[in-house]
């Protein structure tokens, strides 16, 4: 019987698997998903969006933030409440982040993202609340500033009704949702690498890296992706059309510092890009993270072709694989993997901080000699 | 002595909003301490402006506008003294309750205001009280203005500021959304708050409410110009006037039945 | 009955104004139940709301932190008695958790009792596959936490109407703007899912034959935008009755609480079963 066979097993597990996160395409991660340490490091990882938030709200608003965050949250929340239709027949849940993002700037849409997501969180039970330092990094930073930058670079110049801010639109939403759920992925992706008992039992999440990653990308990508993308396209639209007045207002910030605003945002950027690249790069090092899919594995138990890419791939980093032993892990790799993750975070925090003092710097400077 | 002083005296003061759109054009008004001016107008016509501009929230554009003797201007409400002082002495109960009840509970809403001009926390306690006691509302105290009714919730609106005790009452279209025993119950409120010596002026085009609690009215026309002022009952009887301001409709009904 | 698959799928299509309409009410109902609930008598009711805040939080560290499922266990029948004294139907809980969250996380974890490697547990005949023994640990682990975390988020929720919970956590020092920010939210979310669900049902009224996918994206947009256009007017008219009545950037509340002393005793018991929890399931 073919099924006997483990890599054909293994595949109609991964489809499987696929399929029923397919459902769940809400990307909220609910308490107990994620181990205490990673939930502790999104926070820590999230804090300097928030803070960076925060001061660029007091900074342009200042009082009159208040109910314009406030109103905007309540906006946010009840978007995630639709049923978005996308082609295909189906429906799935936006976030509502890029219109945020588009009318507010990435920074302040990350607050109004977020406490949607903690009134969700402590008043709705949906999400997790050890989990929303996670959930807000993914849903409302990533979105927020993926899409933002992508829109800017569409319209950047182009007339408040261009029909390129539209495909701005759509495209930054799709690409920041879809990043959002790479995120979400990974952080599933490390838990049974990372944490796991004495016999190597899961605690957490149990699917490793290479099924959490495109079990959270490919649904995500087809359903609410599109569903974000779309939403913001069409929104913009509507507004091109009959509300221009509120785009007339989201493009005055961006107006006072016009070729600043992909410059100002490229910290943030890179970062974002360079956790999307390292953190699974950092953590699938030593090999660890293919587990028994590693190729050597694949190849024992009769799959005669081995994926191309996946013997590149471990050729490139060229670590031994451990394959079934479990044991064999031990604690270096471990310690290998925690102190990479908890290296991003240092980094991370490090260049935030950095680039709060610079940027601090550089706008009272600003305002000095306006 | 301050009372020789009108409470508001509005001269010649226009408003535009951005966009050139027109809501009010050269006004001239002055207030008296004690009067229920009704300010008459149809939708559009401009007195919910006015009343911002009376509450220092929106400024005019043209003309110039004073409080007690003082003009109430952008940068003299900067200054905490004054504003303090000015927003204790008037309150504002704009038409959307929605609006204006933004807290998170009923005790949260009346006790805003006076926790926000600086009064001590007991002095706050005080007021929220006997404010809830004052308009029967006590057992809504730990509510959400979000699940009351359309009366609860004015007479909400209504204890946010009694909570401050303001002179001068300054009411958008009170009656929105109230069924007939609660507009009865408002007519009350407003003559009791009269009694008391408070200045209070309505921004309505509702005639029968302003028939009943009028000491003076002020009619805008649907140019944003104030066509009468005076003593309520001949306004109220000027069917041609009432008629060219899209008023009348329903005065004519009502002097048919009277 | 002509109801071939593509009739069906266009009328699927023209449900989603039921879906998201249904979605809404339920939302609405259950702030509702919850406020019902939270006004009855019980143990967890009659609690400081700082105590329950502080409690649930510790708790929920204390579930994350677990290794043992002995552990996760004893909290969660834990939780179903605290439920059980704080007069929450025994059914809700049990129904509210186990038939909405760890349903799904059920089927997450299913093909982990396969995958995960390890010795076998169990040859499952017809399919060929095997249930290995971690792999029926490890789903055991996922079910018990989140079920566990979830019906300690629900006994707070429940139990707590969320104008306490706000103000409970100005007292735990978060700063007042975000509490008068998280309670306005809070407030006006009613407003606008009350508005969507009148644009809805007016749309429905309207709605003559089926609508296809690209008329109810556009809808959708349209509701959107016009709910966005709202929530900016009503945020500056908001802006205007909050200076009306003082305010100027910085917020003062009211701090209702007093402890009692059976507070003060509830809170010990609980930070005491969390740092058992924790030493035990270490």
């Amino acid at each position: 019987m073919f099924l006997k066979s483990r890599p054909i097993r293994f595949l109609f597990v991964y489809y499987a698997a696929l399929l029923v996160w397919l459902s769940t395409t809400a990307m909220h991660i609910p308490d107990g998903y994620l181990s205490p340490l990673t939930c502790l490091i999104m926070f820590l990882i999230v804090l300097p969006f928030w803070v960076i938030g925060i001061r660029k709200i007091r900074e342009t608003m200042n009082a009159r933030s208040v109910p314009l965050i406030a109103l905007l949250s309540a906006f946010s929340f009840v978007i995630m409440m639709f049923n978005f239709p996308i082609p295909g027949g189906t429906t799935a849940h936006a976030i509502g982040a890029t219109i945020a993002a588009i009318i507010l700037g990435p920074e302040a849409a990350t607050i109004v993202v977020s406490i949607a997501l903690i009134i969700q969180a402590f008043f709705f039970g949906d999400g997790g609340i050890t989990a929303l330092g996670a959930n807000s990094f993914n849903m409302a930073v990533t979105v927020s500033y993926i899409s933002y930058a992508i829109y800017q670079a569409f319209s950047k110049g182009q007339p408040l009704t261009s029909p390129r801010r539209l495909i701005g639109a759509a495209l930054g939403g799709w690409t920041g949702v879809t990043a959002a759920a790479f995120f979400a992925g990974v952080e599933f992706g490390i838990q049974p690498l990372l944490f796991k008992s004495a016999n190597g039992t899961p605690l957490y999440a149990p699917y490793p890296l290479p099924v959490s990653i495109p079990a959270m990308v490919i649904p995500h990508a087809i359903l609410a992706s599109v569903a974000e993308g779309l939403l913001a396209a069409l929104v913009v639209a509507y507004l091109q059309r009959s509300n221009i007045a509120v785009l007339q207002a989201a493009e005055k910030p961006a107006l006072l510092n016009e070729a600043g605003v992909l410059r100002k945002l490229r910290v943030p950027l890179i970062i974002l890009a360079a956790l999307i690249v390292a953190t699974p790069l950092g953590l699938l090092a030593p090999g660890t993270a293919w587990g028994e899919w590693g190729t050597e594995q694949l190849a024992s138990q009769g799959l005669s072709f081995i994926p191309a890419g996946l013997e590149k791939l471990s050729g490139l980093w060229g670590a031994p694989l451990a394959g079934y032993n479990l044991h064999a892990l031990g604690n270096a790799s471990l310690g290998y993997l925690l102190s990479a993750v908890l290296g991003i975070v240092v980094v991370t925090i490090v260049v935030w901080l950095f680039t709060m003092l610079i940027t601090a710097g550089s706008k009272t400077r600003e305002r000095k000699n306006s | 002595m301050l009372n020789t002083k009108p409470v508001f005296d509005v001269r010649q003061v226009s408003f535009e909003y951005e966009g050139k759109q027109t809501a009010l054009d050269h006004i001239d008004l002055s207030v008296h301490a004690g009067e229920s001016l009704i300010i008459l107008g149809a939708n559009g016509s401009g007195k919910s402006t006015l009343l911002k501009l009376l509450d220092g929230l929106y400024f005019p554009t043209g003309g110039e506008i004073q409080a007690f003797g003082n003009p109430v201007t952008e940068e003299a409400l900067r200054d905490d003294e004054f504003n303090f002082a000015f927003r204790r002495r008037v309150g504002l109960i704009f038409q959307d309750t929605d609006v204006q009840l933004f807290s998170a509970s009923v005790l949260d809403e009346v006790a805003f205001a006076p926790l926000q001009l600086g009064l001590p926390r007991d002095e706050v306690n005080r007021r929220v009280d006997s404010a809830l006691e004052a308009l029967r509302i006590e057992k809504l105290r730990e509510r959400a203005p979000h699940r009351l009714s359309g009366g609860e919730k004015r007479r909400v609106a209504l204890a946010s500021l009694l909570s401050l005790n303001p002179d001068v009452w300054l009411l958008d279209e009170p009656t929105t959304g109230l069924d007939p025993r609660s507009q009865s119950w408002l007519v009350e409120f407003i003559l009791k708050q009269r009694n008391e010596g408070k200045t209070v002026i309505t921004a309505t085009h509702d005639l029968t409410l302003a028939e009943e609690i009028a000491s003076r009215i002020c009619v805008f026309s649907e140019d944003h110009q104030v066509v009468a002022a005076g003593d309520p009952q001949e306004i109220l009887e000027d069917h041609d006037l009432l008629h060219r301001c899209n008023l009348a409709h329903y005065h004519a009904h009502h002097l048919e039945r009277i | 009955m002509e109801n071939t698959s593509s009739v069906k799928r266009s009328s699927n299509r023209s449900d989603i104004l039921e879906h998201t309409l249904h979605g809404i009410t339920e939302t609405l109902e259950q702030a509702l139940f919850a406020e019902e609930i939270s006004a009855r008598k019980g143990l967890f009711q009659s609690l400081d709301a700082r105590v329950k805040v502080i409690s649930v939080l510790a708790l929920l560290i204390g579930v994350a932190l677990s290794h043992s499922l002995l552990v996760l266990l004893a909290i969660y029948f834990l939780a179903l008695l605290f439920a059980w004294t704080s007069a929450i139907p025994a059914g809700l809980l049990i129904k509210r958790v186990w038939l909405a969250l760890p349903f799904f996380t059920g089927l997450i974890a299913l093909p982990a009792l396969f995958i995960t490697p390890g010795p076998a547990f169990l040859h499952l005949p017809l399919l060929g596959l095997v249930i290995t023994q971690t792999g029926l640990t490890t789903a055991a682990f996922l079910l018990l936490r989140v079920s566990t975390s979830a019906s300690l988020t629900l006994l707070l929720i429940l139990t707590t109407p969320w104008n306490t919970v706000l103000s409970a956590l100005g007292v735990l020092r978060v700063p007042d703007v975000f509490i008068l920010i998280l309670g306005m939210t809070y407030r006006y979310i009613y407003l606008l899912l009350h508005t969507a669900n009148d644009m809805f049902l007016s749309r429905k009224s309207r709605m003559v034959g089926r609508m296809d996918t690209s008329e109810n994206q556009k809808m959708l947009a349209a509701i959107s935008a016009t709910l966005l256009d709202k929530s900016l007017n009503l945020s500056s008219e908001v802006y205007l009755a909050m200076q009306s009545r003082g305010y100027r950037g910085a917020v003062v509340t009211l701090k209702p609480f007093r402890m009692q002393p059976q507070d003060w005793l509830w809170l010990f018991i609980f930070l005491g079963i969390t740092t058992l929890a924790i030493i035990l399931g270490r």
